[in-house]
């Protein structure tokens, strides 16, 4: 069996993530042009260029300076050269093994066991790691943690994930608005004697968009986000050669956390196990069950 | 009609096949490119490891001076190490070098006040991680010379890499010997 090089990996997840992006993509334009159509169709062709141009306006500003907002959220200090020295050292090590430049690395103050990568590209990337992982993890379980953060940043996960939280929050406020719009217009039916079925069919369609808008959109984010956690895993195991490392910190991970990390929901998926649990995790959850990763990493 | 259809198939064939043939081109080229990164990235370690050296020996010198065959031991395995010219001549001048640290460390185990000195532990974790990340560049070497060597070897990279001159298969690391074999010590 010929071994598919990093590199054809990196270009096949490139192609799929596009493909996947591609529905977002779909009912954010489709929601903008129920907006349109509703109120003000004559306006319809402004209201969505706008609104294209607003959301790619947004996705530069998350792309330049998306990491430092999320950093300070996070309330990650830079790693100490002289305290932290071994943590550096496994960073700069394995992002040698991947053929990145070392992203800088970032500590942050928290009990539970976790890591997380942002940025955009390799050349500006940053890697954190909790205080609990530094206590609780061996090397060779935090060599499978920072391999599982640095492929994540060589695979370019971090920008597709950001791009997508973007996408995301987009139609999150667009169908708010349009729910919203139909609660203070209920009462006028001036509306109606214009356009006749035409418009409650378009008020209908809004109503059914606004409503499941968010909702798959949020469901598209957890697929992307699950499968690259697979992939992560997988790559993190080719850098360290040593599947057992990080199969034991996910079992330390399973038996210590508490899911009850201070983080908001919207940067949940840029962290190396689930900060947070709750009961819809099956379908909405970023990250696959912490068993099915075990399970998987240990059949490699 | 016919002639029209058979026309644009040509240009068509015509086009994929430059398409394969520019994709290949690149390809071995900047696998090429990323073998001599590597080894670059590789070197650089080896660099630093040598230049932590006689920090490293002094450090030692002030707790346990009268050691002088395992320091001058160091200090030989280091100049040859800086006066290496060449792939595998710095390759081999750093595993002796890394024999050399190794034995200075195990002496270490002898002076207690020495190995507790900040210093010193601040030392041994940088060469230690020096170590881990030589081996990690190492690994990304081989592994892109894997890469080059099956595209310059598999059907159709053979026929390209052929035209372009480069048949010649990259060499892999190995591990030296004297890195798998246990650490003897004596003293």
């Amino acid at each position: 069996m010929q071994k598919t090089s990093f590199y054809d990996q990196i270009g096949k997840n490139k192609r799929n993530s596009v493909l996947l992006m591609l529905p977002i993509a779909a009912l954010v334009v489709a929601l903008l042009y129920v907006i349109g159509y509703i109120f003000a169709p004559d306006l319809l062709i402004f209201i969505v260029m706008f609104g294209i141009i607003w959301m790619t306006l947004q996705a530069i500003v998350s792309y330049k300076y998306g990491d430092r907002a999320v950093l300070s959220v996070m309330k990650a200090k830079p790693a100490d050269p002289v305290k932290h020295a071994y943590l550096i050292n496994t960073v700069e090590g394995l992002s040698l093994a991947a053929g990145i430049p070392a992203p800088k690395t970032y500590v942050i103050e928290s009990e539970e066991i976790n890591a997380f990568a942002v940025g955009n590209d390799p050349q500006h990337a940053s890697i954190g790691v909790t205080t609990g992982a530094l206590e609780n993890l061996n090397r060779a379980e935090l060599e499978g943690v920072v391999g599982h953060e640095i492929s994540h940043v060589r695979n370019y996960d971090i920008r597709l994930m950001t791009m997508i939280a973007v996408f995301v929050g987009f139609a999150a406020i667009l169908s708010y608005l349009l729910l919203r719009s139909f609660w203070f217009s209920r009462g006028s039916s001036e509306r109606e004697g214009r356009g006749g079925g035409l418009a409650i069919l378009a008020i209908l369609i809004g109503l059914i968009l606004a409503v499941f808008a968010p909702i798959a959109t949020r469901l598209v984010q957890a697929m992307i986000s699950r499968r690259r956690e697979y992939l992560a895993d997988a790559s993190s195991v080719e850098l360290t050669r040593y599947p057992e490392g990080l199969a034991s910190a996910l079992e330390k991970i399973k038996n210590t956390n508490t899911g009850k990390m201070n983080v908001s929901e919207s940067i949940s998926h840029l962290f190396f196990s689930d900060p947070k649990k709750s009961p819809l995790d099956n379908l909405f959850a970023t990250h696959p069950p912490i068993e099915k990763r075990i399970e998987v990493l240990r059949a490699m | 009609m016919l002639e029209w259809i058979l026309l644009a198939l040509i240009v068509l064939v015509v086009v994929i096949l430059v398409a394969i043939f520019f994709g290949y081109y690149n390809r071995i080229i900047s696998s090429s490119n990323r073998i001599d990164n590597a080894w670059s990235q590789i070197d650089v370690q080896l660099k630093k490891r040598a230049d932590l050296v006689p920090n490293l020996v002094e450090t030692v010198k002030g707790y346990a001076a009268h050691e002088k065959k395992a320091i001058e031991m160091v200090t030989t395995a280091r100049e040859r190490m800086v006066g290496a010219a060449g792939v595998k001549e710095r390759m081999q001048a750093g595993t002796g070098l890394a024999a050399a640290l190794k034995t200075i460390f195990a002496l270490a185990e002898n002076y207690p006040a020495l190995r507790a000195s900040e210093n010193f532990k601040l030392l041994q974790e940088q060469l230690d991680g020096i170590e881990s990340k030589i081996a990690y560049a190492r690994q990304f070497y081989n592994d892109s010379s894997l890469a080059y060597n099956n595209a310059i070897k598999t059907v159709p990279g053979r026929w390209i890499a052929g035209r372009m001159g480069r048949t010649q298969e990259r060499p892999y690391f190995e591990i030296p010997k004297a890195e798998r074999a246990p650490v003897k010590v004596s003293f």
